[in-house]
């Protein structure tokens, strides 16, 4: 049996670095937005040869009409162009100066999403955060209905809250690092991901408190609340990095070989899912105890 | 002979039983496998070609094509015809797709919150310039009337407090000493005298608007002084410098210069000149092109278009041009003002003729496309989405090559870690991705509101779901492990293992379950695609992990089971003594 909770200190002390980062890099930088949020085009094109230098792309999208222009190189000589243009219409006559300077450019997809949409989009996108939220708070309510010993069953709750608020931070702090060195901008996808990671990662959680249930009502005490935690996540070790692991290998295979539609949702799960397993194990039950502790100390 | 004892009799028919149920799962894997590859029946050609045609719906964005979706402004449509208009809409945007003649056109109307949208799929659609061109051509057709000129001021009047704050402003600083000239080149509204500093020349009295004249012949105002006041005047509020004064015969003349910061003008503004009324294309009946008798004046006959109304239109066209006698009623076509003739008298014959200097081309276009459908309410594009075919592709085989590497893996790691109960989680793995595929393929029959369309995200939920396919499995095999070591017989433990990991399996997926259906009534159509085929495929693999792995095991499990334990799984205990040891 592994002594997990026995060195709590150094699990808090590194969650607590990477979260204190993820906000620290979220309040500098901030997320970087995509044109789902901020509405605008994004026009992927691909050249026939070398594609022109950034500037002369600037220059013919101000031209045609675009504003806040950013170009980023993709592979294969194709370009990512993203702008905000006044009107649908801009986006044909970017694409026709762009024919002016290379004729076998191809147009390989354009993604225009107008003021009212994005707007629209923005504003489901935090109802569907908000219902997540509450759902996943009511079904962890629900869960832990008749576990209220030897601390209120709402802390369990709130324990397994911290958990996944604890996942969640560290994946959108990494997005706001990502945001920052690497261009990488969030659309919808990065807020599916971060749902379904709630959805995902509470499970883990609710099978060891389970378990811790059901030891305590065997050990008939909880004179070492501490221990039975500590049985209970070794007995549910295997368990909870088996199933975590079949899924943390198909995400790696997905951001490996997925292709660059869905490198960054993939990615956004990865981590999220991956920090999902490491909370349900080191943190959230260590918080329990820690919990426990604080209440009888009093 | 005679006798059989009745234990055996039991242990016959259980034995037939789970025979029976394996064979079940035999059968079905064969009939999914044969779904999803065709070419495994090719020893009976009518079958595998029939099973051929089960295709799965791929997403524009695996096959190529456009997604156009379009704000329907319905604001000037009364509230009792707004599903009318809808609908109208939907038609003959429907009719003009159809008639561009792409693969399957998906046509429809889409709510959100209070505005309306119509979205249009056009798979497989090379030129989508040209495609966007056959929805924007579909004319919007409406007629205007007149605005009162109080309804008029009170649009205008922000733009106009504007204008005379500028003009204030403008003052100001001339009182304190900017240069008067250099102003007026630089804001001056007065096109004739900007370019001058201002200047209009010598001028007598009666050549400007009284409210000028009075300023510069009457007002106390000495020579090369400004008026210290804005004067305001029919064009916009003026300052003015009086520079010189002359006598010629017994006619003063003034020379002075001026400012002009001009009044918004609504003539040269139709949508503030003009107003809706209810007459629009939905009235429409027919449209030709005739040549007007009023062009013969000049000797040439101008080419016009003819708008025959049906009856409730005329009845609307009969009130507008009552009560618009003598004025002007304003033809739109697509927001444009095309012609706006005066009107002469009442006219009861639901005709009107549209003559907005067309040449012949120009007025047998409009009024073919009017013919084609003019629309109710007009209609502009919020977003689009293109994805070249090539790209599509691109994605699908990546996404493809992504499936079965996740999928081989997966069952790699089952086979290691759980050995032969992992090979068994591994073959129903395998059944799982076969259904899966099974039941896109099998949608594809329904109607197409209905049918589930794979999206590339689509395949990122299917590929996610193999990797959560099998955590019921593990589920189910750490718990036999735990029962095994509790001195249960392979077979039993089994039982119990199945029985004591379902509410762990169900609540596990419930919580998935649960955002993924909230994705799916709040998301976008790239978040609808993931968690649909993420919701479909937890429950199918609840089935598959448990129906499948179950019934594969009671026939499997025999007595051998119990004598090599270590075949089982990794971690399997061994002995009784090592039973014993452990507690």
């Amino acid at each position: 049996m592994m002594p997990i909770l026995f060195k709590r200190s150094y699990t808090y002390i590194f969650s607590g670095t990477l979260i204190a980062a993820s906000i620290i890099a979220l309040s500098l930088w901030g997320l970087r937005l995509g044109i789902d949020f901020t509405g605008g085009t994004l026009m992927e094109v691909r050249f026939g040869d070398t594609p022109p230098s950034e500037q002369i792309l600037n220059d013919v999208v101000t031209r045609g009409g675009g504003r806040s222009i950013v170009v980023q190189p993709s592979e294969n000589n194709a370009v990512i162009l993203r702008y905000v243009p006044m009107v649908d219409e801009d986006n044909e006559k970017i694409f026709t100066l762009l024919k002016e300077l290379d004729e076998n450019v191809q147009q390989l997809r354009v993604d225009f999403i107008g003021a009212t949409i994005s707007e629209q989009i923005t504003s489901n996108a935090l109802v569907a955060i908000a219902l997540s939220v509450i759902g996943i708070a009511l079904y962890i309510a629900w869960a832990f209905r008749k576990v209220s010993y030897p601390i209120p069953s709402w802390q369990y709750g709130l324990c397994a809250i911290i958990a996944l608020a604890h996942d969640i931070i560290i994946t959108v702090g990494a997005f706001a690092v990502l945001g920052k060195f690497f261009g990488i901008e969030i659309g919808v996808p990065f807020i599916a991901a971060l749902i379904t990671i709630l959805g995902y990662s509470v499970n883990d959680t609710i099978v060891v408190y389970d378990r811790i249930r059901e030891n305590i009502l065997r050990a008939r005490s909880v004179a070492n609340f501490e221990e039975i935690v500590n049985i209970s996540i070794n007995e549910t070790l295997a368990r909870s990095i088996n199933t975590s692991l079949t899924v943390i290998i198909v995400l790696i295979i997905l951001s490996l070989f997925g292709g660059p539609g869905l490198f960054y949702f993939s990615v956004a799960l990865l981590i999220g899912i991956t920090f999902g397993t490491y909370s349900s194990i080191f943190i959230a039950s260590a918080f329990l105890v820690t919990s426990h502790k604080l209440s009888h100390r009093r | 002979m005679g006798d059989i004892p009745i234990d055996h009799f039991f242990v016959m028919t259980l034995r037939r039983k789970i025979t029976l149920r394996f064979s079940l799962v035999v059968f079905f894997a064969i009939f999914v496998g044969a779904i999803v590859y065709p070419h495994a029946v090719s020893f009976v050609p009518p079958l595998s070609r029939a099973l051929e045609k089960l295709q799965i719906n791929l997403g524009l964005d695996l096959q190529g094509g456009i997604h156009l979706q379009y704000a329907i402004d319905l604001s000037r449509v009364e509230s009792d015809k707004k599903e009318d208009a809808l609908a109208a809409v939907h038609a003959v945007v429907e009719r003009r797709v159809n008639a561009f003649g792409v693969g399957e056109p998906l046509v429809q109307l889409a709510k959100s919150g209070t505005e309306n949208f119509l979205i249009v799929e056009l798979p497989g659609v090379k030129d989508m310039d040209a495609a966007k061109k056959v929805i924007k051509e579909t004319p919007f057709l409406e007629f205007h009337e007149e605005r009162p000129q109080e309804e008029v001021n009170k649009i205008l009047a922000p733009f106009n407090d504007n204008a005379k704050k500028r003009a204030q402003d403008i003052l100001a600083r001339i009182r304190n000493g900017e240069d008067f000239e250099k102003i007026a080149r630089e804001f001056s509204d007065d096109p004739g005298s900007a370019a001058s500093g201002g200047d209009l020349d010598f001028a007598q009295r009666g050549m400007f608007v009284p409210e000028f004249d009075a300023v510069i012949f009457d007002a106390p105002l000495a020579i090369g002084a400004v008026y210290s006041d804005l004067v305001e005047t029919q064009f916009g509020w003026h300052i003015i410098r009086k520079d010189e004064e002359r006598w010629e015969g017994d006619k003063k003349e003034v020379r002075a210069r001026h400012i002009l910061i001009a009044k918004a003008n609504a003539e040269g503004i139709p949508d503030v000149f003009y107003k809706p009324t209810e007459l629009t294309g939905t009235y429409l009946k027919r449209s030709d092109v005739n040549f007007g008798s009023g062009g013969f004046q000049g000797g040439i006959s101008e080419p016009q278009v003819l708008l025959q109304f049906d009856e409730k239109g005329a009845e609307l066209f009969a009130d507008i041009t009552k009560r618009n006698l003598q004025k002007t009623v304003a033809i739109f076509v697509d927001n444009e003002l095309v012609s706006a003739p005066v009107v002469q008298s009442e006219i009861t014959n639901g005709e009107a003729v549209i003559s907005g200097n067309f040449t012949l081309d120009e007025a047998k276009n409009l009024s073919q496309r009017l013919n084609e459908g003019a629309l109710p309410a007009p209609i502009t594009l919020v977003a689009q989405q293109s994805v070249e075919a090539s790209l599509g592709q691109e994605s699908l085989a990546l996404g493809l090559r992504a499936g079965i590497i996740g999928l081989c893996v997966v069952m790699a790691y089952m086979i290691f870690y759980y050995r032969f109960l992992g090979l068994v989680a591994a073959s129903a793995l395998l059944i799982y991705a076969a259904t899966m595929i099974t039941l896109l393929k099998f949608s594809s029959l329904l109607p197409q509101m209905m049918s589930i369309t794979l999206t590339l995200p689509g395949i990122a939920g299917l590929i996610l779901s193999v990797g959560m396919a099998v955590d019921a499995n593990v589920l189910i095999f750490e718990r036999l492990k735990e029962e095994m070591r509790s001195g249960k017989s392979t077979p039993y433990a089994v039982e119990e293992a199945f029985r004591r990991a379902w509410p762990s399996i169900r609540d596990g997926n419930y919580s998935t379950i649960l955002t993924s259906l909230i994705l799916i009534f709040v998301g976008t159509s790239f978040v609808k695609g993931f968690a649909l085929i993420l919701v479909i495929g937890v429950t199918v693999s609840m089935f598959t992990a448990i129906v499948i792995v179950k019934n594969i095991l009671r026939f499997a499990l025999g007595m051998w089971s119990e004598k090599y334990k270590w075949l089982l799984m990794f971690g399997a205990p061994r002995t009784e003594t090592e039973k014993e040891s452990h507690a």
